[in-house]
């Protein structure tokens, strides 16, 4: 693996050649450009908030805030992988016909996703930290943030694994791609996005089998979430989520999970890697 | 063909082939499906030969045609040298004149690499990097590949409304300035009008003057004894025959005629 890494980064401004054409034709042709990146996530927690709030009545303050924080790390998740499974597909053209380390092409996917993550947390400081808080809404400021960056970094570890390891399976089994949407549909909502993890520790079955808790948050995409709400925001009673658990306490950041998150994804990006090499040469020799 | 493994010539040869066997599997339409059906059933893996022990070594600054019918493992060994396949056997050897990676610069086929959204500008940027240019040389040779490609009042127009000729002289003229040390042809000499052909194959002299090593397929055997100096014949994916130019055609041509090709 080392050696590949090598020969990455020997093509190093190939990549940010790749990155650059990315990025620049995702909004090509359209009238309203980098918007389309802002603007309907917006528009979604006006929905989410209307649904939890109008109808299953969540007394929670900030709610927006709340779910954002599920929602831009679950989107880039979503949309990295996503793209990079379709990418060596889309490029087949260039590696039927030029030789360059092919992991580039699907890099240069959970690249740009990657950007339009870390603005997208811009974004957020900027509106819930700074602008929002001159009128008394917002929220404050924690220590904890500080970790903002390790957790971005165990994501993005993560996404660019499991890139990897689909991107290299879509090209043998088109399955992949549609098996992968349906399921993300699916994860959205057994996942801790709209919601937090506590609401699932309290209920029934998991105070009965408390094991099964940690094997919710085995998910590391849900160890992740979970990681950013709690390090981001402070404790809110799942009570505020759902009114049977008014009065329990919020979970406090559980390290030893994220350890465990954190390893996960470590082997994720070597695994994903590492399959990926080793179907890599095989990718031009479909009939 | 004799290879020399003196350790005088080490840097001698651009490219060498030792052996060189190239097989593919035959998979039939991949599903998850199938896959997962098949995990039950005894595999039968088909084989498809379509190089077999090929050995030859082509010193530098030397320019060979590949001739040989359809199927004959023409466009599977040019794969090989770009790099596009690995070999099943044997070793495939690429040098610079001081015994480093070459510069491989591969001639594609109408459009591969290009995106039709972007401009000519945008689009010779990224062609560059493709080929393995620095951002440096593609800024000084910028102008030149404009100039070359004679397509100055277009290359700020995005490349969908261009003509196909257009498109293909763009790609030679890029391919053409970066600083290849092997460049490899496949059936795209004949790229745009008359005035155009001239200038590509007086760029080609001038490449072969300044000991540039071309490997190109074709089919017209008249370009193969105007620009080569030496053929390899491949038949069913193996060396029929290897030698200068006269030869080999004289040689094709019988086989020609007595229809033993």
């Amino acid at each position: 693996m080392l050696s590949e890494l090598k020969e990455l980064w020997r093509f190093r401004e190939l990549l940010r050649q790749m990155l650059a054409r990315e990025l620049k034709i995702r909004y090509k042709n359209s009238f309203f450009g980098f918007l389309w990146s802002i603007v309907p996530p917006l528009l979604q927690v006006v929905v989410y908030t209307f649904l939890v709030r109008g109808v299953f009545s969540a007394t929670a303050k900030n709610y927006s805030a709340y779910a954002l924080c599920g929602l831009i790390p679950w989107t880039f998740f979503q949309t990295a992988i996503l793209d990079s499974c379709q990418s060596l597909l889309a490029n087949y053209g260039v590696i039927r016909k030029i030789y360059l380390p092919r992991e580039i092409i699907p890099l240069s996917y959970v690249l740009s996703n990657m950007i339009h993550f870390v603005l997208g947390w811009v974004v957020y400081f900027a509106v819930f930290a700074v602008i929002l808080r001159f009128f008394g809404l917002g929220i404050p400021l924690l220590p904890s943030m500080l970790w903002l960056p390790v957790i971005i970094l165990v994501e993005s570890l993560l996404v660019t694994g499991l890139s990897l390891w689909m991107s290299a399976l879509n090209v043998f089994y088109e399955d992949v791609k549609f098996l992968l949407s349906t399921l993300f549909s699916l994860m959205f909502f057994c996942l801790p996005i709209l919601y937090p993890a506590d609401v699932v520790y309290y209920s029934e079955m998991i105070q009965r089998h408390p094991w099964l808790y940690k094997l919710y948050l085995f998910n590391p995409i849900s160890g992740i979430i979970t990681a950013f709400r709690k390090t981001i925001l402070e404790p809110e009673s799942p009570g505020s989520f759902v009114v049977r658990l008014q009065g329990k306490p919020a979970l406090p950041m559980d390290w030893g999970m994220f350890a465990a998150t954190s390893l996960i994804s470590v082997m994720v990006a070597i695994a994903g890697y590492s399959y990926f090499n080793y179907k890599k040469w095989q990718f031009v020799e479909r009939p | 063909m004799e290879i020399n493994t003196t350790p005088t010539a080490k840097y001698e040869y651009a490219i060498e082939l030792r052996h060189v066997t190239k097989q593919f599997r035959i998979r039939h339409q991949g599903s998850l499906k199938r896959a997962i059906l098949g995990a039950f059933k005894p595999k039968r893996i088909e084989l498809f030969t379509a190089l077999q022990d090929v050995s030859f070594a082509i010193p530098h600054g030397q320019t060979v045609a590949v001739i040989g019918k359809n199927g004959s493992g023409k466009s599977t060994l040019l794969a090989l040298l770009a790099r596009i396949y690995r070999a099943n056997s044997g070793e495939v050897i690429l040098q610079n004149h001081q015994g480093d990676r070459p510069q491989i610069a591969p001639l594609l086929e109408l459009g591969a690499g290009f995106h039709l959204d972007l401009t000519g500008l945008e689009n010779i940027q990224f062609y560059g990097a493709l080929l393995g240019m620095t951002q440096q040389s593609l800024e000084s040779k910028l102008d030149s590949i404009i100039e070359f490609s004679e397509l100055k009042d277009k290359v700020d127009t995005p490349l969908r409304n261009w003509n196909d000729g257009a498109k293909l002289r763009l790609g030679f003229s890029i391919a053409v300035h970066t600083d290849l040390d092997i460049l490899l042809v496949d059936e795209v000499l004949a790229v745009g009008d008359e005035s155009f052909r001239n200038k590509c194959s007086l760029k080609i002299k001038e490449m072969q003057n300044s000991g540039k090593t071309i490997v190109f397929i074709t089919h017209e055997l008249t370009a193969a004894e105007r620009i080569a100096s030496r053929i390899i014949w491949l038949s069913q994916g193996a060396i029929r025959m290897d030698g200068d130019t006269a030869s080999v055609l004289e040689a094709y041509r019988q086989a020609s005629r007595e229809g033993t090709i």
